[in-house]
C-alpha cells in the first residue's frame, strides 16, 4: 500500500470556544500536519497517484499548497518547482527552498502564478499539482472526516462544520468526507474574508464569477474564482452550506485570540473560520434561524497555514488596526 | 457505564524544517502541546484518574499548573467532582480555566507548593510510567526508524521516567535521553553532579513548572542505569527558545518547554556531537514538546522583561 504523507491530527475540545457558542466546540488541528496545513492530505494523495514516476512536480501556490507539494515531492525523491505570486512573503519562499524546492515568482495573485505553472508543466513535461481543483485532492482531504468519526466515537455526530474557503478545495474535501461517512445532513458554515470572497460572490450571482482582484490580507484564500465543484455543491438541495463573510480585522482578531487561548499561531485564512466563533457568526446564524439548533458539537477545521510569524502578525496589526 | 476512551490523544510526530536546518541533523517534534489541556500531563493523570475512578467520590489535586489542569479535565470527562488546591501565586486565568472545567478551586498559601508538587509527583509518576510508554508506541509507529536521541525537559522527572520506560518497552533502551533543565530549577543536574539525591535550596528560575527542588527517586535511579545527558540552560535561553519556536513552528509553549527546545536553539545538540557524547551519525532526534497551558503573549512579554 502506498505510504501516506499526512498525519492523523488531534481533535481537541476548546472550552473557551464552547463557552462562546453555548455548545461543545471541537478543533481539528490541521496546523499539526507536516508542511503546516491540511493541504498535505490531498496533495500527498494526488502526488502518490500521479507523480510516482514523474520527471518532477510543479505547483502554483501562495504558500501552503506549495509547501505540501514540496514536502511530498521530497518524500518521493522527485524534484519540485513551485510558482508563487509576488504577494508571497519572503519567509515562505525561504521555507520552500528549505524543503528542497525550486521557487519562481510570477504575477501578482495566484491566478497569474497558476497560468505560468500550467505552461511550464506542458513545456517541461512536469506533473502539475493543482492547489485546490481536483477530485484526487478532495479525496485526500476527506480523510480528516473519517478521523473525526473515530475520535468522536460511534454515537456522536457534529451539529455543524466550519471551514475557510479559498478556492474551495477544503470545502469539497470536507463534503466528500461527510458523504463517505453518511453525514450529508450536517450543515457547513463556509467562511471567507471580504476581498477574497469568490465563493460568496458566486452564490449571490447564481453562477461562478471571477473577482477583479484580491484585496484581503488573507492571501491564502486568494483565488479569484471558486472551483466548479464547490459552486455545484452550494446549489445542491442535499447539502446545507451557509456562506458567511468576515472582515480582515475580524480574521486578525481571531488569530490573536486563538494564539492567546489555544497557543497556536495560524494564518489569516484560518482566522476566517475561527472568526465564526470569535465574532459571533454562529450565534447570529442561530438567532436568525439560518443555522438550526445544533444537535451535536460544532466541528471547527483549523486549517493551519505557514505564511505567518510574529513579525507578520505585527505588520498585520499595524496595517489593519490603524 | 460506558467504556472510556483514553483521556489523552495520540499526538503527531513531525519533522521540523527550521530546527533540522539549525541543528544540521534531523529533528522531529513530538507535539504533546496538542494534548487536551495543552501538555503531556494528561497522559499520566488521565490514566491515573481513570483507574482510580472506581469507588472514589472526588479527585483532589495540589497543583497550580499543568497537572491541576489535567486533573480537572479528567474529572470532568469521567463525571467525578474535583477539587484543585493551588498556591496563591497561581494566575487568575489558570484558576478560571480550572473552574471552567467544573472543578472547585481552593487557593492556599505559598507553602503548599513544594508539598503539593511532591504529592502530585508521587501520584503522577505512577500514572505516567504506565501510560507514557504509549507515547513511545506512537513514536515507533510515526517515526519508522529508531531515534538517535530523545530531548525532554526535566522538572520532577516524571516525563523522563515515563519516556525511559517507553524506550525500554520498545527495545530502544540504548537511545540516549538529553535531559534539559533551566538554571535555578536544575534538580537533576545538581544531583548527578553531586553523585547523590540532593535538594536545591530554592527555585529561582522563571520556568516555575520545572520548579521541583528534589528530582524523583526513580529519576535518580535511572540516571545511573540509562544513558542520560544532563544539560542546563539559562532562563534567557529558555525564553528565547519559546520566542523562536512560535515563529518557526507556530506553537506557543511555556519556558519549561523552552528548556527542551533550547537544546537546538542554543546549539547543545551540536556541541554534544562535537564532544562525541552523541554520535556524529545520529538517527532522528526527537524533542518532546511538552507544551504547557500557563502561557500567553502577554506572559511571554513579561518573561522577556524579567530575564533580560
Amino acid at each position: 500500500m502506498a505510504e501516506v504523507f499526512h498525519l492523523k491530527t488531534p481533535l481537541l475540545e476548546s472550552i473557551n470556544m464552547s463557552k462562546r457558542v453555548g455548545t461543545t466546540v471541537y478543533l481539528k488541528m490541521e496546523n499539526a500536519q507536516p508542511s503546516g496545513s491540511f493541504k498535505i492530505r490531498g496533495i500527498g494523495h494526488l502526488c502518490q497517484q500521479l507523480a510516482r514516476h514523474s520527471k518532477g512536480v510543479i505547483c502554483s501556490s501562495g504558500g501552503n499548497a506549495g509547501m505540501a507539494a514540496a514536502y511530498a515531492a521530497q518524500k518521493m525523491g522527485v524534484p519540485a518547482t513551485i510558482i508563487v505570486p509576488s504577494s508571497t512573503p519572503p519567509l515562505v519562499v525561504q521555507r520552500l527552498h528549505d524543503q528542497g524546492a525550486t521557487v519562481r515568482i510570477a504575477g501578482k495573485v495566484w491566478d497569474d502564478a497558476n497560468t505560468e505553472a500550467l505552461k511550464l508543466a506542458e513545456t517541461e513535461g512536469l506533473t502539475y499539482v493543482p492547489p485546490f481543483d481536483h477530485p484526487l485532492l478532495w479525496e485526500g482531504h476527506a480523510s480528516m472526516i473519517a478521523e473525526v468519526t473515530a475520535s468522536l466515537g460511534p454515537s456522536v455526530k457534529p451539529g455543524a462544520v466550519v471551514v475557510s474557503v479559498g478556492g474551495g478545495g477544503l470545502l469539497c474535501g470536507v463534503i466528500q468526507g461527510l458523504k463517505d461517512v453518511g453525514w450529508t445532513d450536517v450543515p457547513i458554515v463556509a467562511m471567507e474574508t471580504v476581498g477574497a470572497h469568490c465563493f460568496n460572490a458566486a452564490i449571490k450571482a447564481g453562477k461562478l464569477v471571477t473577482l477583479d482582484d484580491i484585496t484581503s490580507e488573507a492571501k491564502c484564500l486568494g483565488a479569484k474564482t471558486a472551483c466548479k465543484q464547490a459552486f455545484d455543491y452550494s446549489q445542491s438541495s442535499e447539502l446545507t452550506i451557509i456562506s458567511e463573510l468576515v472582515t480582515d480585522q475580524q480574521a486578525l482578531h481571531a488569530i490573536q485570540t486563538f494564539l492567546d487561548e489555544e497557543r497556536v499561531l495560524v494564518e489569516m485564512a484560518c482566522g476566517a473560520a475561527l472568526a465564526a466563533v470569535y465574532s459571533g457568526v454562529i450565534v447570529r446564524l442561530q438567532n436568525e434561524g439560518r443555522l438550526p439548533a445544533l444537535m451535536g458539537p460544532l466541528l471547527m477545521i483549523v486549517c493551519g497555514g505557514s505564511t505567518i510569524n510574529m513579525e507578520q502578525l505585527t505588520n498585520l496589526k499595524h496595517k489593519l488596526q490603524s | 457505564m460506558k467504556t472510556q476512551q483514553d483521556l489523552h490523544v495520540a499526538t503527531p510526530v513531525r519533522e521540523s524544517l527550521a530546527l533540522t536546518k539549525l541543528a544540521g541533523t534531523s529533528i522531529y517534534l513530538k507535539l504533546d502541546s496538542s494534548q487536551p489541556t495543552g501538555s503531556f500531563k494528561i497522559r499520566g493523570l488521565g490514566h491515573l484518574c481513570k483507574t482510580a475512578k472506581r469507588g472514589y467520590e472526588r479527585f483532589v489535586c495540589c497543583s497550580g499548573g499543568n497537572a491541576g489542569m489535567a486533573a480537572a479535565y479528567s474529572a470532568r470527562k469521567l463525571g467525578v467532582p474535583a477539587t484543585i488546591i493551588v498556591p496563591n501565586v497561581t494566575p487568575n486565568i489558570t484558576v478560571e480555566k480550572m473552574r471552567d472545567e467544573g472543578a472547585t478551586v481552593i487557593i492556599h498559601g505559598k507553602v503548599s507548593i513544594a508539598y503539593g508538587q511532591e504529592l502530585v509527583l508521587a501520584f503522577v509518576y505512577k500514572g505516567k510510567a504506565t501510560h507514557l510508554w504509549r507515547s513511545s508506541k506512537e513514536l515507533e509507529h510515526d517515526l519508522k526508524e529508531k531515534p538517535g536521541a530523545i530531548v525532554l525537559s526535566v522538572g520532577g522527572g516524571g516525563l523522563l521516567n515515563g519516556v525511559v520506560e517507553g524506550l525500554r518497552r520498545a527495545n530502544w533502551a540504548d537511545v540516549p535521553v538529553v535531559a534539559m533543565e533551566t538554571m535555578g530549577a536544575h534538580s537533576l543536574h545538581a544531583a548527578m553532579e553531586a553523585g547523590e539525591h540532593v535538594t536545591l535550596p530554592a527555585i529561582t528560575s522563571v520556568a516555575t513548572t520545572l520548579g521541583v527542588a528534589k528530582v524523583s527517586a526513580q529519576t535518580m535511579k535511572l540516571s545511573q542505569e540509562h544513558p542520560i545527558l544532563s544539560e542546563v540552560v539559562t532562563d534567557q535561553e529558555a525564553v528565547k527558545a519559546v520566542e523562536r519556536f512560535v515563529d518557526d513552528e507556530k506553537i506557543l509553549v511555556e519556558p519549561a518547554c523552552g528548556a527542551a527546545l533550547a537544546a537546538v536553539y542554543s546549539g547543545i545538540i551540536t556541541r554534544l556531537r562535537d564532544e562525541r557524547k552523541l554520535p556524529q551519525h545520529l538517527g532522528p532526534v526527537v524533542i518532546v514538546v511538552c507544551g504547557g497551558n500557563n502561557i500567553s503573549l502577554e506572559q511571554l512579554d513579561k518573561c522577556i522583561l524579567t530575564v533580560c
